[in-house]
């Protein structure tokens, strides 16, 4: 048994959305224009869980950066590890965690069904030992000293470090190599046992398939592991920054910053609505046909590296721009006064038209990618979205309803972070 | 996929590749020059200047308002070196005129739009206008200082300039930093009127229809140019294996040491007899199967990444790892040894199947994506008759354990480079 839900949209694209009796969710959206196809099987467990008592029991806490330990350990079990299954498929695989998803995926020109029977088997078969836990422990410890030599990611974790005072969000995903030594077996199969029942996962599938033979293979080889209930412990996360600036010296030859605003929440996920206009609102403020664009450019304050982004998830939300500058501190105060002055006197009627276009054909474009839409899927699945909405809403949103947005700019909330130069550059 | 081929100009073609699986039309523009010492920072900075502003569009936000308004068109432009060749490249994607919401033309526009941008850029007195000029420089600086911060691509760049001290190819893609401060809005002129006069161009347009006209507008275009010292694009120079490695050693701080190895190796520039080179590197060191994956990260736990990847104009392979500088030379012994397996034919069936299986499925792929096929095609342009994604994967299904093992035999170490922690010796 299993409730479905057909959607369709006018671009010529339509899903299925399938919830089994395991409680486990299914996108799938045929495209049978492509040759290849994708698929994802996710978990609603990122990095920030990291607290949570499972079925009623006493609240545990995990060591940092396990539940992207876990995606390392899970492709191998005791035969061997997926990745030489999948060899002998020729689909390319892959898997990653983020903040609050773990997501195994694989794209294929062939031999879809065999695929996905890999994805199911090994994503339910944990097989942790001490021996290849310690393994891993050098790998990942690679991964991360990798990371730590990244600019772009250490100026952004440096930033929710300032930002965030208690929320795990201002840890990095990996975890750091202490935090990883306390990693064992049984602390992997806990959180397994936890975070990897059907109820808290889902599969999105795109791409030349047909969408009732995956439900069929899915309905008969995901087992229903029994009721879970998690409960994942709060942050006790105050209002407002731990400090609103944080430097560090780094090996670059511009300064390098990420420039954001932390907004006051009080639900744990944010609508699609308010999202879509906070994005509008972003394209208005900065986009590259805005006025203040023009202006940071032609005083040589940002190049190309110029991005910004809303950046939210369960009990987190901030507006972040980011980039290389001569003067950080110069482009911040250029992008807080182009907020004082919108919320002051609104923004121009035109642009606001401008970016309404473009953003609808963005979400259009995103069609031309199965990888795109099995992504995009995650992100309903997580967030319960319906994939089609943005279409929607970007020809519906009004100036007003954007304008509103202006709340989530609170000066005493941002945050500058960044990297400067060596003394000796 | 190739619907047919149009003779634009003296060395200028126009290939239409017809393919329904998209909602978007693409169209890029091709520039081929001879690497050139002295001309390489102008020609690399002409597609960045030219698709900013243009005569019609004097002002970078009057073009992006054009941009969102033709539904979030998107202009591109890059500069790479393809052996000995300089490419240039500008292209713009756009959905089709059928998702447009009040019925506008937005193929057509986009396609005159890029026209425009490429044969009418904006200028006065035999020089671009010398804001438009500094302000790329800047960026273009910004950039090369940018891409020394990035570990991995900075090591990568050094073993290349350390393999090819007296080769052309030695050449960073876009000039030096000095180099490009030394453009003038007269020498990048000089350089346009060259670009378009003498480089060998090929057109590309992906769409499930031919947009009307516009291989005869590139045309007209062409006739009033004088196109008889038109360069056609010829073999690269093969790297000469050398008798002892180089080696080349550098400190920084960094977490992360690198470890960098360049190989010579003979490939047959004819496409039909590349393939075993391409099993060959892959089976070094491509997907988990690969000899190093599976040996230097999985086995012995001493890296997060180390890969093979080859470049065939060159007669090139570079490894590339990041390595805790204790390791460094433990992984140097052990990427000399998977290739002495290789060279010995001691590679398991499991590997070369899988190999071959994963670059069919990628090659199978590559009609998936738009910009894919834009490379491959753009890329092939340089042979009489181009062949297609599928042709070549055809080539590798055909490839057999000998012709691997002599692929391998070729290849010998050129130079080492290692990027070391400060102060561990």
């Amino acid at each position: 048994m299993m409730e479905k839900q057909i959607f369709e949209s006018e671009i010529g694209e339509s899903y299925t959305v399938a919830r089994l009796d395991n409680g486990l969710t299914v996108y799938i959206c045929e495209m049978p224009q492509f040759r290849s196809a994708y698929a994802v099987f996710g978990t609603r467990y990122g990095s920030i869980d990291t607290k949570f008592s499972k079925n009623g029991k006493p609240a545990v806490s995990v060591p940092e950066g396990i539940a992207h330990f876990l995606e390392h350990k899970l492709f191998e079990s005791e035969e061997g590890d997926a990745f030489t299954l999948y060899a002998k498929t020729g689909a390319m695989a892959n898997a990653f965690t983020s903040f609050d998803r773990t997501c195994y995926l694989f794209s294929c020109s062939d031999k879809f069904e065999e695929n996905l029977g890999i994805l199911l088997g090994f994503v339910q078969s944990p097989y942790f030992t001490e021996e290849t836990v310690k393994k891993e422990q050098g790998i990942i410890g690679q991964e991360i000293r990798m990371y730590d030599d990244n600019p772009a990611y250490r100026v952004f974790f440096n930033m929710l470090r300032a930002m965030y005072k208690n929320h795990a969000v201002r840890i990095d995903i990996a975890g750091t190599v202490e935090s990883i030594a306390k990693i064992d077996a049984d602390l992997l199969y806990s959180c397994y046992d936890t975070f990897y029942n059907p109820s808290n996962m889902f599969i999105c599938v795109a791409g030349n398939i047909d969408a009732r033979q995956v439900l069929k293979q899915i309905g008969e080889s995901v087992k229903d592991r029994g009721e879970v209930s998690i409960e994942r412990v709060g942050f006790d996360e105050p209002e407002e920054t731990d400090r609103g600036y944080i430097e560090q010296k780094f090996p670059v030859l511009t300064p390098v910053f990420s420039f954001g605003y932390k907004q006051k929440i009080t639900s744990p996920y944010r609508r699609l609505k308010s999202k879509v206009c906070v994005e509008l609102l972003l394209e208005i403020i900065c986009g590259e046909a805005s006025p203040l664009y023009k202006r940071l450019m032609d005083e040589g304050l940002i190049n190309d590296e110029f991005d910004y982004e809303y950046f939210t998830g369960r009990d987190f939300a901030a507006v972040i721009f980011s980039g290389e500058s001569r003067d950080p501190k110069a482009v911040a105060e250029a992008i807080k006064a182009e907020i004082a002055s919108i919320k002051e006197h609104g923004f121009d009627k035109k642009l606001f038209s401008a970016v309404k276009c473009s953003a609808y054909g963005e979400a259009v474009r995103m069609f031309n990618s199965a990888e795109a839409v099995a992504l995009q899927f995650t992100e309903c699945a997580v967030c319960d979205y319906d994939l089609f909405e943005k279409l929607k809403l970007y020809k519906t949103v009004s100036y007003d309803d954007v304008l509103k947005r202006t709340d989530v700019f609170d000066d005493a909330l941002s945050v500058l972070s960044v990297l400067s130069p060596l003394e000796d550059d | 996929m190739l619907e047919n081929t149009t003779q634009l100009s003296n060395a200028a073609k126009g290939y239409f590749i017809k393919t329904e699986r998209f909602k978007t039309t693409y169209i890029s523009y091709n520039f081929y020059l001879p690497l050139d010492r002295d001309k390489i920072a102008e020609f690399a900075l002409l597609p960045f200047v030219l698709t900013t502003c243009g005569k019609e569009y004097p002002d970078f936000s009057k073009l992006n308002f054009k941009l969102n308004k033709l539904y979030s068109a998107s202009l591109s432009a890059s500069a790479e070196k393809v052996g000995d060749y300089q490419l240039l490249k500008m292209s713009i994607s756009v959905i089709d005129d059928k998702y447009a919401l009040d019925g506008e033309e937005l193929v057509v526009k986009a396609a005159e739009l890029l026209n425009s941008l490429v044969f009418e850029p904006s200028v006065q007195n035999g020089a671009f206008s010398d804001e438009d000029v500094r302000r790329e420089k800047r960026k273009a600086i910004e950039h090369i200082r940018g891409e020394m911060a990035d570990k991995r691509t900075y090591a990568r760049r050094r073993l290349i300039e350390e393999m090819y001290k007296d080769d052309i190819y030695g050449l960073p893609k876009c000039g030096t930093e000095e180099q490009v401060a030394a453009i003038t809005p007269e020498s990048l002129y000089k350089a346009w009127r060259e670009l378009i006069s003498r480089a060998a161009i090929c057109v590309n347009v992906i769409s499930g229809v031919m947009p009307q006209n516009i291989f005869d507008d590139i045309k007209a275009r062409l006739a009033l140019i004088d196109r008889s010292g038109a360069v056609t694009v010829g073999n690269s120079v093969q790297t000469k294996s050398i008798y002892a490695a180089k080696r080349v050693e550098e400190e920084m701080d960094v977490a992360q040491g690198k470890l960098v190895m360049g190989f010579s190796a003979e490939v047959d520039p004819d496409e039909s007899r590349s393939a075993p080179f391409t099993v060959m590197c892959d089976i070094f060191g491509g997907g988990p199967y690969s000899r190093l994956f599976a040996n230097v990260r999985e086995k012995m736990s001493l890296c997060y990444y180390c890969s093979a990847s080859g470049e065939k104009r060159k007669g090139l392979i570079i490894v590339d790892s990041g390595v805790e500088d204790k390791n460094a030379k433990k992984a140097e012994v052990e990427i000399i040894r998977q290739l002495e397996i290789i060279k010995a034919g001691n590679f398991t069936d499991f590997e070369f199947e899988s190999s071959k299986r994963s670059i069919v499925n990628s090659l199978q792929s590559y009609g998936d994506h738009q910009e894919a096929i834009d490379a491959w095609y753009t890329v092939k342009s340089a042979s009489r008759e181009p062949i297609s994604p599928e042709e070549f994967a055809q080539y590798v299904l055909k490839v057999d354990r000998q012709s691997v093992i002599d692929a391998a035999k070729t290849v010998k170490l050129h130079t080492v480079y290692t990027l070391k922690p400060k102060g561990e010796k």
